[in-house]
């Protein structure tokens, strides 16, 4: 089958093609290569296209959209991911951040590749339009709350940079700690209310679809602690005033439990979130 | 036709020295008058805190760095204070290398300061209102200011502050996204304390808080920077209300403690506070350095700043030297290209001349049908013989070689021949 062969091609080099556009956007950052600048941008290009191609191709191919396993969900986080930057550089129009985006992008990306598997028949229940709704406010908040992370981390490694005296790239070429904060709680923020519709449709749509369904499930107590997280660094920075630093720890702590539970609950215990 | 660069500046000459060859504007139009009378056919003069510079294109006969040097210090009466170890001269690729070298930034005082750019502009307008400036003096000018900008826009040179009060702004507009909305209280009024805020006008500071011992100094500080005077015993409470502070008192002891910035922290929501202390000794306690959201700056962290960005700067000089020898290369393939095509015109008249009249004094020697034999075959072996020098001189004109090396085979070629020196312009 066609689409099949292409999609085993593209396995591949999706991630080949988001290593050397990490490479790139590497290259202009630290090196300052005049070169790398110039091919920046059109590479975004090209591999988003490239992307949004293979998820495409893979829809076709086995007659369902990449949702229904973890690893499925991480090419199309990803993707989401690379077109939301791709939306910032063109409305920032600067590349400066690219880098470490871009890298999120690739790591995920490389974790779906590596492990994705080409399905052809999928539970009926998955065939669900609450599951659908379900999925892609999850996977918004997920691109939100991964961004906000980039921006957070970015904030601290320039905020210790200043405090410390030790100027580096990132006070060359970073924007202003003050950007990078709003910038980081405006993605949450988004990221934050998606991921609470997402449990909530979650919450709505299990019982019914499962009869073992519990609720000490490990993915859905993990779910659960993301959550208060979020809600933790959020309200932290509302009700007491909290800014900077502190925020910037407590939800990148979040975002470590985001991916600690995308990968390792989702992989070590077949909860009800594995469907094969 | 040849150029001539001479030069005093801060590497040659000590500021007592240099100040003494200052020109001002009117000053500076006798000297390109004077030059332009008894040296060079084209010239400009410019003069800085840092140097005072002439170039030179059209020599007339008999001039030298040192009759350039005698002309300047004759006009500024210098005798007893300019010695010759306080210029440095140089001719056609020197010279055209010198100027490219100080309007990259690269020979500035401070690496990488550009302010000479205008001054060269200033010194240009100068040169062309006193007629002192012909084709050759034009086009290497405008390729000065083409290294000039091209350094600034491929490079880094100029990029980052290397001065303190400069740091401290590059360090706030780090911090904060826009400074219009943001507000800066100046405690004390030194000098570099006054600069700094200047310089934060100048990027759009928001409001200016100013807070002295001696009030009537802090309102008039404000008549001129704007802003309000805030009580020197509530300046503590004011940084509440402030998002960059500068401090700059003279003092045995700390006037802002550790205590105080976590009080204020608490009643501004952790809203960052930037602190510059450059007072000696200093102002704010260190210890406040370590709460969260304080970024306090004194002048050895400031001097860091400094010293990184020079740093950088230094590192991009290869990438200069590169944009300076690119612009060398074109402007000498266009100055070899004026040269050799009047030259290779010249040498073919001249040997034709000494051929024709040799050919005139003795054909009658020969037999008259082989009169007209004589005549091709001595034109024969005169093309032979320009064949291969005219193609090479053809070629040099083309491919630019470097510090005038082309320039210097046509001089030698013209000596050889005889032809004399070719004036620029003109049809010798």
């Amino acid at each position: 089958m066609n689409f099949v062969s292409a999609v085993d091609v593209l396995v591949i080099g999706i991630p080949l093609a988001y290593a050397f556009l990490v490479g790139v956007y590497g290259r202009s950052f630290f090196g300052g290569s005049q070169r790398a600048d110039r091919l920046q941008t059109p590479t975004l290009f090209t591999v988003v296209l490239l992307h949004v191609l293979y998820i495409l191709l893979r829809t076709a191919a086995f007659d369902h959209a990449p949702v229904t396993t973890v690893f499925e969900i991480m090419t199309m986080l990803a993707a989401c991911i690379a077109i939301s930057y791709t939306y910032i550089e063109i409305r920032t129009k600067t590349t400066s951040t690219g880098f470490f985006i871009l890298l999120l992008a690739f790591i995920f990306q490389l974790i779906s590749s590596l492990f994705i598997k080409d399905l052809v028949t999928i539970d009926p229940i998955l065939r669900s339009k609450l599951l659908g709704f379900h999925v892609s406010s999850a996977l918004l908040g997920y691109t939100a709350v991964s961004l906000s992370a980039v921006y957070g981390l970015l904030y601290l490694l320039l905020y210790h940079e200043i405090k410390s005296f030790r100027l580096g790239v990132i006070y060359s070429r970073i924007p202003t700690l003050e950007t990078l904060e709003k910038m980081s709680h405006k993605a949450e923020v988004l990221g934050f209310i998606m991921l609470s519709v997402a449990i909530t449709v979650g919450l709505v749509w299990l019982p019914q679809a499962f009869e073992s369904f519990s609720y000490l499930d490990p993915k859905l107590i993990g779910t659960f602690i993301i959550w208060t997280l979020y809600a933790g660094a959020l309200g932290a920075k509302r009700a007491l005033g909290w800014q900077g630093r502190k925020t910037m720890i407590l939800s990148l702590i979040a975002f470590g439990f985001v991916v600690l539970s995308m990968t390792v609950i989702n992989v070590y215990w077949t909860g009800f979130h594995s469907f094969h | 036709m040849d150029l001539f660069s001479f030069s005093i500046n801060h590497r040659t000459a000590p500021l007592e020295v240099r100040e003494k060859v200052w020109f001002s504007e009117q000053e500076a139009r006798l000297g390109i008058h004077r030059l332009k009378e008894e040296h060079f056919e084209e010239c400009i003069l410019f003069s800085t805190c840092n140097r005072t510079e002439v170039y030179g294109a059209g020599a007339k006969t008999g001039v030298s760095a040192t009759s350039i040097g005698e002309v300047l210090i004759d006009l500024k009466g210098a005798e007893d204070f300019v010695k010759p170890e306080h210029f440095v001269t140089g001719s056609s690729g020197e010279a055209v290398n010198r100027l490219f070298r100080v309007t990259s930034g690269i020979d500035s005082m401070v690496l990488g300061d550009i302010q000479i750019l205008n001054q060269v502009k200033e010194g240009f307008r100068i040169a062309r209102e006193e007629g002192a400036l012909g084709p050759v003096l034009n086009r290497l000018l405008q390729s000065a200011l083409r290294v000039g900008k091209r350094s600034r826009a491929e490079t880094s040179i100029s990029e980052g502050a290397v001065s303190v009060s400069y740091a401290a702004v590059e360090l706030a507009n780090k911090i904060f996204e826009d400074l219009s909305n943001r507000s800066v209280l100046l405690i004390g009024a030194g000098k570099t304390g006054e600069l700094t805020v200047k310089h934060l006008v100048g990027k759009g500071i928001g409001h200016i808080k100013i807070a002295n011992r001696t009030r009537t100094k802090a309102e008039q500080l404000v008549s001129a920077l704007g802003g309000e005077v805030v009580d020197y015993e509530l300046m503590v409470d004011a940084l509440t209300a402030v998002d960059i502070v500068i401090t700059s008192v003279r003092g045995p002891s700390y006037i802002v403690q550790p205590e105080d910035v976590e009080r204020v922290m608490k009643q501004r929501q952790h809203d960052p506070l930037f602190i510059i202390d450059i007072g000696v000794p200093r102002n704010v306690d260190p210890n406040a350095r370590k709460i969260d959201n304080v970024f306090l700056y004194d002048l050895d962290s400031l001097g860091t700043v400094v010293e990184r960005n020079l740093g950088k700067r230094e590192a991009e000089i290869p990438k200069v030297s590169r944009i300076i020898r690119e612009e060398m290369a074109e402007f000498f393939r266009w100055h070899n290209s004026l040269q050799v095509g009047p030259t290779i015109q010249e040498l073919r008249e001249t040997i034709e001349a000494i051929r024709s009249s040799e050919v005139e004094k003795n054909i009658n020697r020969f037999h008259p049908e082989d009169q007209e034999l004589v005549n091709l075959l001595t034109k024969r072996i005169v093309n032979k013989i320009l064949h291969h020098p005219i193609t090479t001189l053809k070629e040099q004109s083309g491919n630019g070689k470097r510090k005038g090396e082309a320039l210097e085979r046509i001089k030698t070629l013209r000596e050889i021949f005889g032809m004399g020196e070719r004036q620029e312009g003109g049809s010798e």
